[in-house]
């Protein structure tokens, strides 16, 4: 089994693979908590339209989807604060047009093509290694800035006016809290692909709060949970030339299923 | 109670009102609160007492009329840590959400630390001593969602304790909550009061249970009437007026003794 490492390219995809669940999980686990599941995928989706420029323009498409979905969510949180509009519908119409605008784009540029299909539902094979500096790079930032304001994060979304009254910066926080899991999601599209990176946010700590335990215990599960789904997924898709995206969210439902039979009431 | 005219009012409002749409909430309510003090307010539902603590804490903005506390006006104060707030509901937490007694009493003390600075050993005293007063210190490991609706009460006022405020802010914290455990909350409420010195404001529709302890009455009803010494209740007859069955009943409990 240990022979997949000898690959240059599988000792890249799996610095990256690792890196992107432990992201994905502790993020995961304010996101899930604060009902942002949908803007997960939303972002995702912009994060696409990212891609597709930097496919047809020739620059780093992983660059450019990090800023995209980051100007998405700060959109999205413009658009719940400002308009008395639901924010269901909002994520959902930001999902469909981004992800319109993202066909349209490689269309126009002739880019309709396979590495298309590998944002899509992400490769191991395509890790670069300059990829691989820009997860790291971005996914420490990110790390350190949820890591930072961890306590402040987590009493936020148990009450957010009661935080509010606390003298915490609620607003700065949101705010920071949803650019950091545009960069996150962004981050993650070479590995999980777009369509499924939505699952490897949500899917831990959904499995995780089964356990009714703590926040760290919580947080500890969910990250668990991510390691291994990355690892056994990854070695599946190395094995049987699968996407890896598809191997890794199957991976994570499996521990979604185990975690809701061991903790079945 | 006598008011202490000459020191500094923790809260002091002037002709606040507030409008939605067209229709006055609240109308040119104006009254000080002082370090120490025991407040309740009753009122109405829909008359306003809830929109007058938030515009006390900052969630919602007044139409008119200006909130300072401590001196300073809203926008400028920044020691939010004195002031701990136990909203409504309080009681009725999402039980699935990962949060053990601990975790909870935890945030308290959120607010107060650096940025760089790691939960402290100072920290960890301030939420044990929270914990011993309001009596859960046996449940810190337990899951809030296992918890009776008394016992979540208990450790949302534990969670605002354990910043070590000087006012306690509580919005109708009864609701869901069995009478014993109503009871033993208003003794600790008072214990609070007396023996830390907590100044303690709350909205309440139980009057009847708390009347011996209460230093003032504020009635909300789009204006307020204010009782300064609720024992003596002639004091307080303008407030039958607006605000007839909770007077009552005050009265009723009183001669009952």
């Amino acid at each position: 089994m240990l022979e997949m490492f000898e690959y240059e390219f599988m000792q890249r995809a799996f610095i990256a693979g690792l890196f992107i669940a432990t992201l994905a999980s502790i993020s995961g686990t304010f996101v899930v908590l604060k009902r942002y599941s949908l803007m997960s995928e939303t972002l995702a989706h912009s994060a696409l339209v990212g891609v597709a420029v930097g496919l047809v323009a020739g620059y780093n498409p992983l660059w450019i989807a990090v800023v995209v979905a980051v100007l998405s969510s700060w959109l999205i949180e413009y658009l719940r604060s400002s308009f008395s509009l639901y924010s269901d519908a909002i994520l959902s119409i930001i999902l469909s047009g981004s992800l319109a605008l993202a066909v349209i784009i490689v269309s126009l540029g002739g880019a309709f093509n396979n590495s298309l299909f590998s944002y899509l539902f992400g490769s191991i094979l395509s890790v670069s290694s300059a990829d691989v500096i820009t997860i790291v790079s971005f996914g420490s930032l990110s790390l350190a800035l949820l890591l930072l304001f961890s306590r402040e994060l987590y009493f936020i979304t148990y009450d957010e006016e009661v935080a509010k009254t606390s003298g915490i910066k609620v607003q700065a926080l949101n705010f920071l809290l949803v650019t950091v899991v545009a960069i996150i999601i962004a981050l993650s599209i070479r590995v999980v692909g777009s369509l499924l990176i939505g699952a490897l946010m949500v899917i831990p700590t959904a499995a995780a709060l089964q356990f009714r335990v703590g926040f760290k215990e919580t947080i500890f599960i969910s990250l668990f949970f991510a390691l291994f789904s990355v690892i056994f997924g990854m070695t599946l898709s190395f094995h049987f030339s699968l996407p890896s995206g598809a191997t890794i969210v199957l991976s994570v439902i499996l521990m979604f299923a185990l975690s809701l039979v061991i903790n079945k009431k | 109670m006598q008011l202490k005219k000459f020191t500094l009012p923790i809260f002091d409002v002037k002709n606040l009102s507030f409008h939605v749409r067209g229709m006055d909430i609240l109308k040119n309510i104006s009254f000080e609160i002082f370090k120490g003090e025991y407040i309740a307010i009753i009122g109405p539902n829909g008359g306003g007492k809830t929109t007058l603590i938030r515009m006390l804490l900052g969630l919602e903005k007044p139409t008119s009329g200006e909130v300072r506390i401590y001196g300073k006006r809203l926008q400028d104060f920044k020691e939010w840590y004195k002031i701990g707030f136990v909203p409504q509901r309080a009681s009725l937490v999402d039980e699935n959400f990962p949060a053990t007694v601990e975790d909870i009493v935890k945030m308290g003390r959120v607010a107060n630390r650096g940025l760089f600075s790691k939960f402290s050993k100072k920290d960890a005293a301030f939420v044990n001593d929270a914990m011993e007063k309001m009596d859960i210190t046996n449940l810190r490991k337990k899951m809030v969602g296992t918890l009776s609706g008394g016992q979540r009460q208990r450790v949302m006022i534990a969670r605002a304790l354990a910043s070590s405020p000087e006012i306690l802010i509580l919005d109708e914290p009864n609701t869901g909550v069995d009478v014993a455990s109503q009871q033993r909350f208003y003794k600790l409420l008072s214990k609070l009061n007396k023996e830390d010195n907590i100044t303690i404001v709350f909205i309440t529709h139980d009057i009847g249970v708390i009347a011996d302890d209460i230093g003032r009455l504020f009635s909300i009803n789009q204006k307020a009437t204010i009782c300064n010494n609720p024992k003596e209740m002639l004091s307080c007859d303008d407030m039958s007026s607006l605000y007839g069955v909770e007077a009552h009943l005050l009265h009723n409990h009183k001669h009952g003794h």
